[in-house]
């Protein structure tokens, strides 16, 4: 093979040489013959290693193969991984053969000095993520499968074997804890399919898909070994992940948990009680903490097994979590706006988890915003009788028994207030009642044009909450008791605002068409540069020109510009500005369906 | 030669050549041959006459390696002169370099893991200076794509509407292109069972059919053979001055003509012009169509990788009468092993294969 392109072109024999997408892709059966391995093994490794199947411009070999890059090739030939399995392959040979000659001893001993190629995975992972932003930018996919295998049923025959169903629970708590501990989740959206989270960290964000408490089922279009070596590969790199995050906060890693807590299936709870009992040491001492080094971990190791003991004495007192939280506004300082208000979130809330809900989404959410949390069941931090719980989460349609001193809402009150950062008036989720709908945070609404109902209240109680509510987090029990008072207080005060507001949009609508008058008085043909700006500008000023009185003088210009630009631009500039044109329209097409369809709605209810 | 006398038998001589000397002359000689090699053999003790030997045996191998022992000229040029300095190779300092720090590399990563798991950024500070070759993403479509809102287990009515008239949409494509698709070829056709003797009398009929058909085209080549005029008749002067003439006539008018028709497109220029920017602005549509095209299709889809055809997974969506605005009574998709592989195809991480029946 020539993989050198640029050469000057001559004759060649039939056969001999290559040039051009000949010579730069190679199909699947090629590349497994150049690397002299099995066709499983080259999967695995083009998985580990990030290798793709590429499409070339023309296909030499025909449609139906699959083609890869030749540098991706050499890419893997060079890889000391793939002499490491053509290793393990002889071993696995050796083994058979002990077996198969009844030699039971020297197989067992075989089998107990299996080589693995764990040490080759890591550099891959160092190599494929040189910094640790690159791990924080590609973990989505990661995370969604660790979340999976984590809810999967064990499956000995499809090799889903239980070992690494547990491995994976346990990464993905270790996951979630961090993100609680340090307030970063910033989303929250339940979909049909599953649980979509959004987290920032360093900057990043990540999203992933934790799926709902269902039993999940395998299909058959799957082909499982793949998933399994991806699984390979992720759970390597999110133990990696997780052990430096850790380490960020002066953490030791692998966590020690309290096993009566593991026992009871609660360890999300105790990697938190673990949390909390670390920073409690590095407080008393920061030294040791501070100078993680491989001599002083024994002496830590006693000393955090002795805080645990003592921890595990009151095991069902709150003070735990309440030195958590307090303990995490305390330690650091270096933190942005949007985790100092996911910490306030909360504070100074106390939930109740009853025994019908799912708790997972909800131990990991609520802590994430600094409140308190317990549950129905062994180790709970507290009973359900604890008089200061001010929430109860419930998800049936009636409560019998009920305390006075508390609300009782439906799961979704938590998630909404969640991705508003307000604390919602509880009265749409109280019990037994249909609860508004569950918006998605990930819809950016100005970009889309459209604004579905419930947004436009909740927006107008954010802005409250901003403005003159400052008062809501200290409110009293009165005002969250009669969320009624308050919402129609805010209402009048909104039907002020925005009176005031549109007064405000149509006085900068006319500065803006004053200024862009001078500005094209001013520039003449030099548009180029503004288009984009002149593009943006164009929908809003036609949706406002139904009030202006001016408006058909202001259109022709604006048509004008248009075209004059239009004519100034470069063939690719205007090819993009006109595809841009046709995707504005479908969008604007597509808002107006949905005001069509909501206004048929409405009409047909109203006929009912 | 007389024969010796007989002498008496009786006298001493007699007597003396009767006794053999034999015995006395092998004593004497046995005694000297003793005295000459150094003692009588019988009168030394026997563990002086043989010993044991302990010296070790030379192995096989060694024997073999004894006589090897020679080297030939061609082996001995190449051994290594300690007295003769290596000539330095051409080797770029990169190259030089690059080894070192592999083994390093090796050496952090084979530790103990018994010890603790290593940080794998944790000498973040003093990251090589290495550039990262920057990798292409296969997609630009992204690892965990978000559902539209309309997928909520509690959605508003409109985004509801939009991706159930979605799905739908999706499943009424796949009802119509069943129906559109061309009947498959059947596997029997109706039809009755041709007797054997029919069957001799159809390929009689076609053997008939070939001679008569062979039998005209030998008669019509024999008429044209008879039409064909057998002399050539020769062409006067005057018949190839009027060719010529004719000929020249032509060009003339055609040359008429074409000035003609070039002064009548100079008068149509610019109807030309804005025909061929018609043409070009239909070309440019069709060009950012493709293109435009081309790139939602990216968006939605993989390119074929292989062959198979990506299809994507139903959407999830709830019908109008499942949502009950509860989590607990949420009916869930419970195949989101599949939903991830499908993101893997879509994202051109690995080809679509084929739907694979498990055993």
């Amino acid at each position: 093979m020539v993989n050198k392109v640029t050469r000057k072109k001559h004759y060649r024999p039939p056969g001999q040489k290559k040039e051009g997408n000949a010579a730069r892709y190679v199909t699947r059966s090629q590349a497994v013959k150049q690397l002299q391995i099995g066709l499983p093994l080259f999967r695995k490794l083009c998985i580990y290693k990030g290798v793709f199947p590429r499409e070339p411009k023309k296909k030499v070999k025909g449609n139906h193969h699959t083609y890869y890059h030749l540098k991706d090739i050499s890419f893997l030939h060079h890889e000391p991984l793939l002499e490491k399995c053509r290793e393990i392959r002889a071993y696995e040979k050796k083994i058979k053969k002990a077996d198969a000659k009844k030699n039971k001893e020297r197989a067992n001993f075989l089998i107990e000095r299996r080589p693995t190629y764990l040490s080759g995975l890591l550099r891959i992972i160092k190599e494929r993520y040189p910094k640790f932003i690159d791990a924080l930018r590609d973990l989505d996919d990661c995370l969604s499968l660790v979340h999976l295998f984590a809810a999967l049923p064990a499956q000995e025959r499809l090799k889903v074997e239980a070992k690494r169903i547990h491995e994976c629970r346990r990464l993905s708590h270790e996951w979630q804890a961090f993100i609680s501990r340090t307030h970063k989740l910033r989303k929250v959206f339940i979909s049909v399919k599953g649980i979509y989270y959004q987290a920032e960290v360093e900057g990043q964000k990540i999203t992933w898909l934790a799926p709902h408490a269902l039993h999940q089922i395998l299909t058959d279009d799957v082909d499982l070994t793949v998933i399994l070596n991806f699984m390979d590969f992720y759970e390597k790199l999110l133990a990696h992940v997780n052990k430096h995050l850790f380490n960020s906060i002066n953490l030791e890693y692998p966590p020690i948990l309290d096993p009566r807590l593991e026992a009871l299936a609660a360890d999300f709870y105790a990697l938190l009680r673990f949390f909390d009992a670390n920073t409690r040491t590095s407080l008393l001492n920061p030294q040791t903490s501070s100078s993680s080094q491989f001599g002083q971990v024994d002496a830590e190791d006693s000393e955090l097994r002795l805080a645990q003991l003592q921890h595990q004495l009151p095991l069902n007192e709150p003070t735990a979590l309440m030195h958590l939280v307090e303990d995490a506004s305390g330690m650091d300082e270096d933190e942005d706006e949007d985790t100092r208000e996911c910490k306030k979130l909360f504070k100074n809330m106390k939930f109740f988890l009853s025994r019908e809900v799912h708790r997972e989404s909800l131990l990991f959410i609520i802590p994430a915003f600094g409140g308190m949390v317990s549950w129905e069941g062994d180790g709970a931090p507290f009973k359900e009788s604890e008089k200061t719980i001010t929430h109860q989460i419930v998800d049936r349609s009636t409560q019998t028994h009920k305390f006075l001193s508390r609300d009782y809402v439906q799961p979704q009150w938590v998630f909404d207030c969640v991705n508003n950062r307000i604390i919602l008036p509880t009265e749409d989720y109280l019990v037994g009642r249909d609860p508004p709908p569950h918006l998605s945070p990930f819809v950016d609404n100005d970009a889309e044009g459209y604004v579905p109902d419930y947004a436009v209240t909740l927006n107008k109680l954010k802005a409250d909450a901003k403005n003159e509510i400052l008062p809501l987090p200290g409110v009293g029990k009165e005002d969250l008791d009669d969320p009624q008072k308050l919402l129609d207080a805010g209402v009048i005060d909104r039907a002020k605002a925005i009176e005031a507001a549109e007064m405000k949009q149509k006085m900068m609508a006319l500065e803006k068409e004053y200024h862009d008058e001078l500005k094209l008085e001013l520039q003449g043909g030099k548009y180029s540069s503004a288009i984009s700006n002149v593009d943006k500008q164009l929908p809003d000023q036609e949706k406002e020109g139904g009030e202006d009185t001016n408006l058909p003088d202001y259109q022709q210009m604006a048509e004008d510009t248009d075209k004059l630009s239009k004519v100034m631009m470069s063939r690719k500039k205007k090819s993009l500005y006109e595809a841009m044109q046709i995707g504005k329209r479908t969008k604007k097409g597509k808002i107006d369906l949905l005001h069509e369809r909501k206004k048929k709605h409405k009409e047909s209810h109203k006929s009912q | 030669m007389g024969k010796k006398s007989k002498g008496s038998r009786k006298g001493k001589k007699a007597w003396r050549a009767n006794i053999s000397t034999a015995e006395i002359e092998d004593f004497f000689e046995k005694s000297t041959k003793d005295a000459l090699s150094g003692g009588s053999l019988s009168a030394l003790p026997s563990d002086s006459l043989f010993v044991v030997d302990k010296s070790q045996d030379l192995s096989v191998k060694r024997k073999i390696e004894k006589k090897r022992d020679k080297v030939l000229y061609c082996d001995s040029v190449l051994t290594k002169n300690p007295f003769v300095q290596a000539v330095p190779s051409s080797v770029n300092k990169k190259s030089k370099k690059k080894p070192k720090e592999a083994s390093s590399v090796k050496d952090i990563f084979q530790e103990d893991p018994k010890v603790g798991m290593l940080d794998l950024w944790g000498d973040e500070g003093e990251v090589r200076s290495k550039k990262t070759s920057k990798k292409s993403k296969p997609s630009i479509i992204p690892a965990v794509e978000v559902e539209p809102p309309g997928c909520s287990f509690n959605p508003s009515h409109e985004s509801h509407q939009d991706v159930l008239a979605q799905a739908v949409a999706q499943e009424m494509q796949k009802v119509y292109r069943k129906e559109l698709a061309p009947a498959p070829v059947p596997l029997t056709v109706p039809g009755e069972v041709i007797s054997e003797e029919d069957m001799l009398f159809l390929d009689a009929d076609i053997n008939t059919d070939d001679e008569t058909n062979l039998d005209e085209m030998d008669q019509d080549e024999d008429n044209e053979l008879e039409k064909r005029p057998l002399k050539m008749r020769r062409v006067t002067r005057v018949e190839l001055n009027k060719r010529a003439r004719h000929k020249e006539k032509v060009r003339k008018e055609a040359e008429a003509k074409k000035v003609e028709g070039v002064s009548k497109e100079i008068d149509s220029l610019p109807d030309i012009i804005q025909e061929i920017a018609k043409e070009d602005e239909e070309r440019d549509n069709r060009r950012i169509r493709r293109t435009i095209a081309k790139q939602e299709k990216l968006k939605s889809c993989p390119p074929r990788l292989g062959k198979h055809k990506f299809e994507p997974a139903p959407v999830q969506v709830l019908l109008s009468e499942e949502i009950t605005g509860s989590l607990r009574k949420l009916k869930g998709c419970c195949t989101l092993v599949r939903d991830r592989y499908k993101s893997l195809e879509k994202r051109g991480i690995i080809a679509p294969t084929a739907k694979s029946r498990r055993k």
